[in-house]
């Protein structure tokens, strides 16, 4: 993997995009029937809260001022319509609107995580998993959430708003004049006093994120810390982070809790106008008491729902940048794709030759230049040299993860772009440094390398693998979990594991990268044995770090800077006193001191016995 | 300006009752929560007597127009109540942003001081503590479970209490205009507390699942990710995305049951919330038809039977969130009642560390059982150089540790230029001591901070070129785009192990301690490096007590006294020469280390 590609995050921006705002809608298109469903339900609901109102105003004008019963029963039978009517325009949007933000995420996943597998592995390269996870996580989350409970509290506040005045004016429309001019300014007020709220709150979080740093490191280096009596000092440096994490979230909730008030004081203002004109009409004669009272519940329906829309808007840009990061994974094109006419050869029995093949990640930084190799069916290269040197990228070419960039690379003579990507990567097996499992049982983890595969063809090629052997001994057997990642197994016994996954796949090329940490030296020659048995039969590429695997290679491949350094036997290149010769007498201690100690101080025969 | 803190005895409350321990957190804060909450009820009143107001005004109205007994209404009196009406909600509005604002002050007061505290106690928890201690719950603990508690203040716990003070208010406003008209009004209000109570409680456990398998998903995609080698490699996309949409389609459900329950939950609730309303309306219309209340008292009685019934419905859903604020205190409780280290108990004498040290039976225990060094004796002169030698787990790494206090001896005694070491304050100790551990542990600041970072006192970049070139990294360093500036971790710049290793040694070197403690410092460095990563070294350990853990004898050839740990027993002791001649692990090792060198040789030559 290229050491120096730095993941570069793009600045999305909070400027509200037509064109992104159009393609989140465009989400929603197929589901536009529930989206009917429950703006319709809400539209309902709006116009029933204002009718129940309404009828406390008929209770007031028509039975108790008059003292008359005989409207009563009517109004109540409206009621209960009211009621009922409501309940079940409340059942219909919750359940509509949370229906299809659930559907949204989950197609919007499905389409993520489809995507992704179609990417090259050079996205996988430059790209965080953190990063991704992010779009398929919070993200799809945010946008789900705007298209529909978003959509709803806006159609909601609409609705009401527009419901409420209706009846207003049916009532009085000079009264109802009055109160509704100073909606506008409600609106505009909460509108803006709420991006201000948003701005605060974000400002406190990227403090927060920097107090998380500091208590990370903290925390991981307390030792040194400690042993560097930095206590006093790191406290105070801290303190100026805290402090400024108090000032800031202080002030945002500060400017939150003055949200409410201000709204109420504004619509105190529409109330004295109600209680000023309205009693002035109502003196003569032109306004009912329960008319009054009907304006001042209609004052207070028309609020709530501002708070609502200032909350949506608030969480609008958020989502909207969401939408655009997501937009930018869904828009990515995968760098490599099988060519027109690409075909499956059957099998990658045969010669590789690598010709004149030129290699970079990143312009202007050549990894590989003029790289020429063949390399014989069934023989076993041995790649080694510093890092950086190019070996993950020769490994990377031959998987075909990524193709030269000039020159080619011909299996059997015949140049491996022709193939199908997935002809040749279902041929290959894989060994990592750090070998990847995934949460599950052991049994499944080697089926990985051949999904039709029986388990006595699993324990199969766990024995060939050597690591039949821990296996039997765990309580589950081959039940057992690994954790995630395969957390409860060591790093030897991941690399047991893979191994036989490796073999199961009968793979054609059998490609290991080994594992610089130490492992115990019986799980080492378990390994090693593994790894005789793949090697006999596929052509193999191993980027070595022990003695035994160098030494069983046939050639070895000595990689300096992007150019062959040395290639040749053990013994010729030993003979040669050159790079290789350096290299194998200093890996060759540092070995020795390994098994010395591993030994827990007990040394009999050689060290190097094998 | 710091911001102050109060002070407050934090490990009492994790002694203290669930309940209670949360609000011992408020220690300090109590009065600033307390006129929050009476804030919320003041600004409460206000509102309510907005609504009896309104029931006189309306009475006159009615009067005036000429139906019942109340005094005429003139335009004045219009102006008048306008004006009254806009003062009370400014007392509202005042009251009410004056309770946010003032809870917010005492639940970042609270958050704040819990940060600091753990932060700090984190620092100064002895090495036994921290052993048991995992990173990553550490952090979660000084961060979201901090937040929980500030959360449970700042908005839960204010939440609840605007929730009864409107009930409770407005209830008793309605008792003064009626009391059974009152008690009619929330006739149903229990039942709607406990079944909101239940349906939450029951939702949790449906939230809960969905949660874990909202985990699942998250695992699944982030290995299928992390692991995208592998699913390349074995050609397994459309395995992965099999794997994928069966635990995507799992949430769906999930996601869909608990919507269920709400779609369901909601309206029931709204059902039963709104026939109580038209029963409160309709009861009262028939109060006022027979002369037990105005028409006025009605008018207020309608908007005030809002507030009793509607905002109640939320209280089960807030008082079931109560148990992560809980949950979350007593989780940051733990940490703090972890076990301290005293660092300045002790002595702390005015002068440097000679180095002078004598080890006298020394008894060492980590835990209840096998003792990790017994029997440990020996002595050396300051300036002297003393090489460890032993397997993993024979006690070397435990015997250095003990010189900084880092572990304390359980037996025998440590005499340090010929006074107790215990004796000595940790503080005072660790700064003479100088530490280079095989991967030293490297801050996110800059290089030149890295080098300062040991000493208290300002450094000139004289002192830290010195110190760099002594370490032999200074020429490196400037090959840095930004120099000693160069933040280390910053992209695009990337620390060999040799190069971390040279920077702990300038920073040692610039706190000039009287001993040296290093660990295996050359094993994970290459050839080119080694030979100036010694010479730096020589020139360190001139002058200064020095003790080297090492695997390789050669590296430890010139020491004045080795020592051969083998389960925390010194096995043999001696000069290079001594232990040569006589039988035993070293002469072992040190011919196994040559028999290699001669295979080698062997091995070259036949090649």
């Amino acid at each position: 993997m290229p050491e120096t590609t730095w993941f570069e995050e793009e600045e999305f921006g909070d400027v509200l995009d037509g064109r992104t705002l159009r393609r989140i809608l465009g989400l929603v298109r197929p589901h536009w029937r529930h989206v009917a469903g429950f703006i319709l339900a809400i539209t309902i609901i709006s116009i029933l809260e204002s009718w129940f109102t309404y009828q406390g105003k008929r209770i007031v004008d028509e039975v108790i001022v008059p003292q008359d019963t005989s409207a009563l029963r009517e109004i109540l039978i409206n009621y209960l319509i009211i009621v009922f009517g409501f309940a079940l325009g409340v059942f219909i949007f919750i359940y509509l609107t949370g229906l299809l933000g659930q559907r949204i995420q989950y197609e919007l996943r499905q389409r993520l995580f489809h995507h992704l597998q179609t990417l090259s592995l050079a996205y996988f390269d430059r790209t965080p998993v953190g990063w991704i996870m992010s779009r398929l996580t919070s993200d799809t989350e945010r946008i789900a959430e705007l298209v529909t409970w978003g959509l709803l509290d806006t159609t909601w506040a609409v609705t009401n708003m527009l419901a409420a005045a209706s009846f207003m004016m049916i009532i009085n429309w000079r009264l109802a004049l009055v109160v509704l001019a100073v909606m506008p300014v409600l609106i505009v007020v909460a509108l803006w006093f709420r991006q201000k709220i948003v701005l605060q709150f974000r400002l406190s979080r990227r403090i927060n994120s920097i107090i998380t740093g500091a208590l990370n490191e903290n925390i991981t280096g307390v030792r040194v810390v400690k042993a560097l009596t930095r206590e006093r000092a790191n406290l105070r440096e801290f303190r100026v982070h805290t402090d400024d994490m108090y000032r800031a979230s202080y002030r945002a909730h500060w400017l939150a809790a003055l949200f409410l008030p201000l709204v109420q004081l504004i619509s105190a203002l529409a109330l004295s106008l109600i209680v000023l004109r309205g009693g002035q009409l109502a003196l003569e004669g032109a306004l009912t008491i329960g008319s009054i009272q009907a304006f001042i519940s209609y004052l207070i329906i028309m609020l709530w729902p501002i708070q609502d829309l200032a909350r949506v808007f608030a969480s609008l840009q958020q989502a909207v940048a969401s939408a655009e990061r997501t937009f930018s994974l869904i828009d990515t094109q995968p760098d490599l794709e099988d060519r027109p006419g690409a075909y499956d050869p059957g099998t990658l029995k045969g010669d590789i030759e690598f010709d004149n093949v030129d290699f970079q990640y990143e312009p202007e930084k050549p990894v590989l230049q003029g790289f020429s190799l063949i390399v014989r069916q069934g023989e076993t290269i041995a790649i080694v040299g510093p890092t950086g040197a190019g070996k993950t990228s020769i490994v990377n070419l031959v998987c075909r993860f990524y193709e030269p960039g000039g020159g080619a690379i011909r299996i059997n003579g015949v140049d491996y772009t022709r193939f199908t990507m997935q002809a040749i990567q279902s041929r290959i097996g894989m060994v990592l440094q750090t070998p990847q499992l995934f949460s599950g049982s052991i049994l499944e983890n080697i089926r990985y390398g051949s999904l039709g595969a029986s388990d006595d063809e699993v324990f199969e090629a766990a024995r060939l693998a050597g690591a039949d052997d821990f296996v039997q001994r765990l309580e589950k057997g081959y039940e057992s979990g690994v954790g995630e990642g395969g957390v409860l197994l060591s790093t030897g016994q991941k690399q047991l594991i893979s191994l036989a996954r490796a073999i199961l796949s009968q793979p054609d090329i059998f490609i290991m990268d080994e594992a610089t940490s130490s492992v115990d030296t019986l799980t080492e020659a378990l390994i090693q044995q593994g790894m005789e048995a793949l090697m006999k039969r596929s052509t193999t590429f191993v980027i070595a770090h022990r003695l035994s695997t160098i030494r069983r290679a046939d050639r070895i491949l000595v990689l300096q800077d992007g150019r062959i350094e040395e290639l040749g036997t053990h013994r010729e290149l030993l003979r040669q006193r050159g790079h290789y010769y350096r290299l194998y007498t200093r890996q060759f201690r540092e070995q020795a001191d390994r098994v010395w100690d591993s030994w827990n101080g007990v040394t009999t025969g050689p060290a190097l016995a094998e | 300006m710091t911001i102050h803190i109060p002070e407050t005895n934090l490990p009492k409350a994790l002694a203290a009752s669930r309940m209670r321990g949360i609000f011992m957190l408020l220690d300090g804060y109590r009065w600033i929560y307390a006129t929050a909450i009476t804030s919320l009820v003041l600004s409460t009143m206000a509102q309510t007597t907005i609504w009896l107001l309104l029931a006189w005004f309306a009475d006159s109205l009615l009067a005036s127009i000429g139906v019942a007994g109340a005094a005429p209404v003139a335009m004045g009196d219009l102006l008048t109540l306008a004006g009254v009406f806009l003062v009370l909600a400014a007392f509202q509005a005042g009251f009410s942003f004056n309770s946010g604002r003032m809870a917010a002050r005492a639940a970042e007061g609270v958050a704040l001081r819990l940060r600091v505290a753990l932060f700090d106690h984190i620092q100064w928890m002895s090495f036994r503590a921290l052993d048991k201690q995992q990173t990553g719950d550490l952090l979660q603990r000084s961060t979201s479970d901090v937040d929980a508690i500030r959360r449970f203040y700042s908005d839960q716990a204010l939440e609840v209490g605007r929730i009864l003070s409107l009930f409770v208010v407005n209830l008793a406003a309605i008792m003064v205009i009626h009391v059974p008209l009152a008690l009619i009004s929330v006739v149903s209000v229990p039942l709607t507390v406990i079944i909101s109570g239940l349906f939450f409680k029951r939702l949790e456990k449906v939230y809960r699942q969905y949660q874990e398998q909202e985990a699942v998903l998250s695992t699944t995609m982030q290995e299928s990710l992390t692991a995208v080698r592998v699913v390349r490699a074995f050609a397994r996309q459309d395995h992965e995305t099999d794997k994928f949409e069966k635990e995507n389609l799992q949430r769906f459900r999930l996601g869909r049951r608990m919507l269920t329950m709400y779609s369901l939950f909601w309206p029931c609730s709204d059902m039963t919330g709104g026939l109580q309303h038209v029963v409160g309306l309709v009861v009262g219309g028939l109060f006022v038809l027979e002369g037990e209340i105005s028409v006025g008292a009605y008018v207020a009685y309608a908007g005030m039977l809002h507030q009793v019934i509607w905002p109640i419905r939320e209280l089960g859903r807030l008082i079931i969130h109560f148990s992560t604020g809980i949950v979350s205190t007593r989780r940051v409780l733990e940490v703090i009642g972890e076990e301290r280290e005293a660092q300045d108990e002790g002595v702390r004498p005015d002068r440097k560390l000679r180095g002078d040290l004598e080890f006298r039976n020394v008894e060492m225990h980590y835990d209840e059982g096998e003792a990790a060094l017994k029997d440990i004796s020996f002595r050396c002169r300051a300036g002297q150089t003393i090489a460890l030698l032993g397997a993993t787990g024979s006690g070397k790494t435990t015997l250095v540790n003990l010189l900084p206090r880092f572990y304390d001896y359980s037996g025998g005694s440590i005499l340090l230029d010929g006074v107790e070491l215990n004796e000595f304050s940790r503080g005072w100790l660790r700064e003479q001591i100088g530490i280079i551990e095989q991967e030293p542990f490297l801050f996110s600041r800059s290089i030149r901070e890295n080098i300062t970072i040991g000493v208290s006192r300002d450094v000139t970049d004289e002192e830290v070129f010195a110190a760099a070139r002594a370490a032999a990294v200074h020429d490196v360093i400037l090959t840095f785009p930004r120099g000693y500036d160069t933040v280390v971790g910053e992209r695009g710049v990337t620390l060999s192990g040799g190069q971390k290793q040279r920077l702990a040694l300038a920073r040692t070197l610039l706190r000039d301690p009287a001993i040296l403690l290093l660990d295996d410092t050359t094993s994970s460095v290459d050839t080119e490096t080694e030979a100036e990563i010694r010479a730096a070294l020589n020139v360190l350990m001139k002058g200064r007590t020095t003790f080297i853990i090492a695997h390789r004898i050669q590296s430890l050839m010139r020491a004045d006294l080795i020592l051969v740990l083998g389960q925390g027993r010194i096995v043999q002791r001696g000069s290079h020469e001594q232990l040569l001649g006589q039988p035993g692990i070293y002469r072992q090792v040190y011919e196994v280390q040559e028999r290699i060198d001669e295979e080698l040789e062997r091995e070259v030559s036949h090649a």
